[in-house]
């Protein structure tokens, strides 16, 4: 296959996967369920957080794509089968995000990885004991949040919202609660797409062709807040759904998962933010004994579909993929 | 809500609460001199000049309490929530007035001075309120305590309000009987939605810190 067909199927793909997480980010969540701002400004406020990160932080590109979870059964991998992988992850992400349900996005390429994996190299295609090892983290992810952001609350609780008098008051408070809110989510926001729009990028960039990076981190940038417009915004009113929440609970489901999320990265733990999201929401509904207003029996319900699924439709896409000569 | 809105709201409020006591107040005057058969009839028209003039304020806080885009939104359902009762109030005290307009019959002696009792709970009920709904927005201890004087006073104004009727159910003439208890009875549920007010605030000063 010609260079110039190859550079452009990846850059589809780059296009696509950066379009499903953009899809997939819950990041804004409890901005729109505290009505800290509305979704049209949300999606305006996210889409140039994503377009500028992707432009001033995507630039340490990275061009692994779990390539260590293959196992001895594989003995070499192909683009077609990192291909079929992030095909896979994209659509279960897009399938995901049109349901409204916030996935991991490593929970979904690791699937697609079992399914190539034991399609290519039976058992021994899929190194277990590294997803087992990773599996203890998906497993803490939720537990952390719920439990964190469960003192977290029960401590504003106490030391602010109970020594509030007066509507002024709880006016005043929950404003600035808002805007530390608002800092933090975009402070996340601007990473996280500078980092995954990296990761889009460096499928690219791995072909080592001559194209220009600054172009493919605006596309992808672009790509990126377009699945934020197109399909985030189900997942955003989702997640801000699942409990009643005001600028401070807001602020106590978000800001402390976030932090831990932070250190996760530096330390290397592969902590799931979405699902840290979701269980410090309940761990927040629980914190306050406010009824949760539902939706989160789907979203487990897909998180527990997440391994199968992407496993099958990679199973399913490697046969047409594997046809394209490289 | 930015500073600017907040004195704003503040200033309307303030305006609608005084444009309320003056047709409490009114109201109250109305009643003394029913019970004196000198009302007068420029009074009961004030009291429904009085009563649409608070629409025109009410309909000026509500554009104020949405056009803030930056408004807490629970905030701002609480509060849309609160000037519709106490809207009730008004409307209350209006029917009231009209009410009284057409009413054939002077106030018997034997009920007079309960009919005045009744009247000035209603008046002191309506300044208690006033100040509740003030001292909530900065005192929830305060106004908390408040709300329990105004449920105290809807029973007082209670039982002045059956032994009034006992009274009435004595006479003869079934037109008067009527009218009069129903003459009666609009001024308690006067009374009467004030209180709900009151349990209204109540569970908002219970539910903020809850939060």
């Amino acid at each position: 296959m010609d260079p110039f067909t190859i550079i452009i199927i990846f850059m589809f793909i780059s296009i696509l996967i950066s379009f499903a997480i953009g899809a997939n980010d819950e990041t804004f969540s409890t901005v729109n369920g505290s009505k800290t701002l509305n979704m049209k400004e949300i999606l305006i406020f996210a889409t140039i957080l994503a377009i500028l990160g992707a432009i001033l932080l995507g630039g340490s590109v990275s061009k692994t794509v779990g390539n260590k979870l293959f196992g001895s059964g594989v003995s070499d991998i192909s683009e077609n089968m990192v291909l079929t992988v992030l095909f896979s992850t994209s659509i279960w992400l897009i399938i995901s995000s049109y349901l409204g349900a916030p996935i991991s996005t490593t929970h979904s390429t690791i699937g697609s990885i079992i399914g190539v994996g034991i399609l290519i190299g039976g058992l021994n295609g899929v190194e277990w004991l590294k997803i087992l090892e990773m599996s203890f983290w998906w497993i803490l992810s939720p537990i952390i949040g719920f439990a964190v952001t469960y003192v977290v609350y029960k401590l504003i609780h106490k030391y602010i919202i109970n020594r509030l008098n007066g509507f002024k008051d709880f006016e005043r408070t929950e404003r600035i609660f808002s805007y530390i809110l608002l800092v933090t989510i975009g402070l996340t926001a601007f990473s996280r797409a500078g980092n995954d729009c990296s990761n889009a990028v460096g499928i690219v960039i791995g072909l080592e062709a001559d194209i220009s990076i600054d172009l493919i981190l605006i596309i992808t940038g672009i790509s990126f807040s377009l699945g934020i417009i197109v399909l985030g915004r189900t997942v955003i009113k989702s997640v801000g759904n699942i409990t009643e929440l005001v600028p401070s609970s807001a602020f106590a489901s978000q800001v402390p998962t976030a932090g831990i999320l932070f250190v996760g990265t530096i330390l290397g733990v592969p902590l799931s933010g979405s699902h840290m999201l979701v269980a410090s929401l309940v761990g927040l509904s629980k914190s306050r004994k406010a009824p949760r207003k539902g939706g989160l029996k789907k979203i487990i319900l897909i998180w527990f579909l997440t391994f199968p699924i992407a496993a099958l439709l990679a199973i399913v896409l490697y046969f047409p993929i594997s046809a394209i000569p490289f | 809500m930015k500073g600017k809105n907040i004195r704003k709201i503040d200033d309307v409020s303030k305006n609608y609460y005084i444009e309320l006591l003056k047709g409490a107040k009114l109201i109250h005057q109305i009643c003394i001199d029913f019970t004196k058969k000198t009302i007068k009839k420029k009074d009961l028209d004030a009291v429904i000049e009085c009563e649409s003039k608070c629409d025109r304020i009410k309909e000026e806080y509500i554009e104020i309490l949405f056009k803030n885009k930056r408004a807490l939104p629970f905030l701002v359902e609480d509060r849309y929530k609160i000037i519709g009762f106490v809207d009730q109030v008004l409307g209350r005290i209006e029917y009231f007035s009209r009410f009284l307009k057409i009413y054939p019959f002077a106030l018997d002696n034997n009920i007079k001075n309960q009919f005045k009792d009744l009247s000035d709970i209603n008046l002191k009920v309506i300044e208690i309120m006033v100040e509740t709904l003030n001292l909530i927005e900065n005192n929830f201890d305060d106004a908390y305590k408040m709300t329990f004087t105004i449920q105290s006073m809807r029973r007082d104004a209670r039982e002045i309000r059956f032994e009034i009727l006992g009274i009435i159910y004595k006479n003869d003439d079934a037109k008067k009987v009527f009218l009069t208890s129903q003459l009666v009875n609009n001024l308690y549920h006067i009374i009467g939605i004030v209180e709900d007010i009151a349990d209204y605030l109540r569970g908002l000063i219970i539910k903020y810190p809850s939060r």
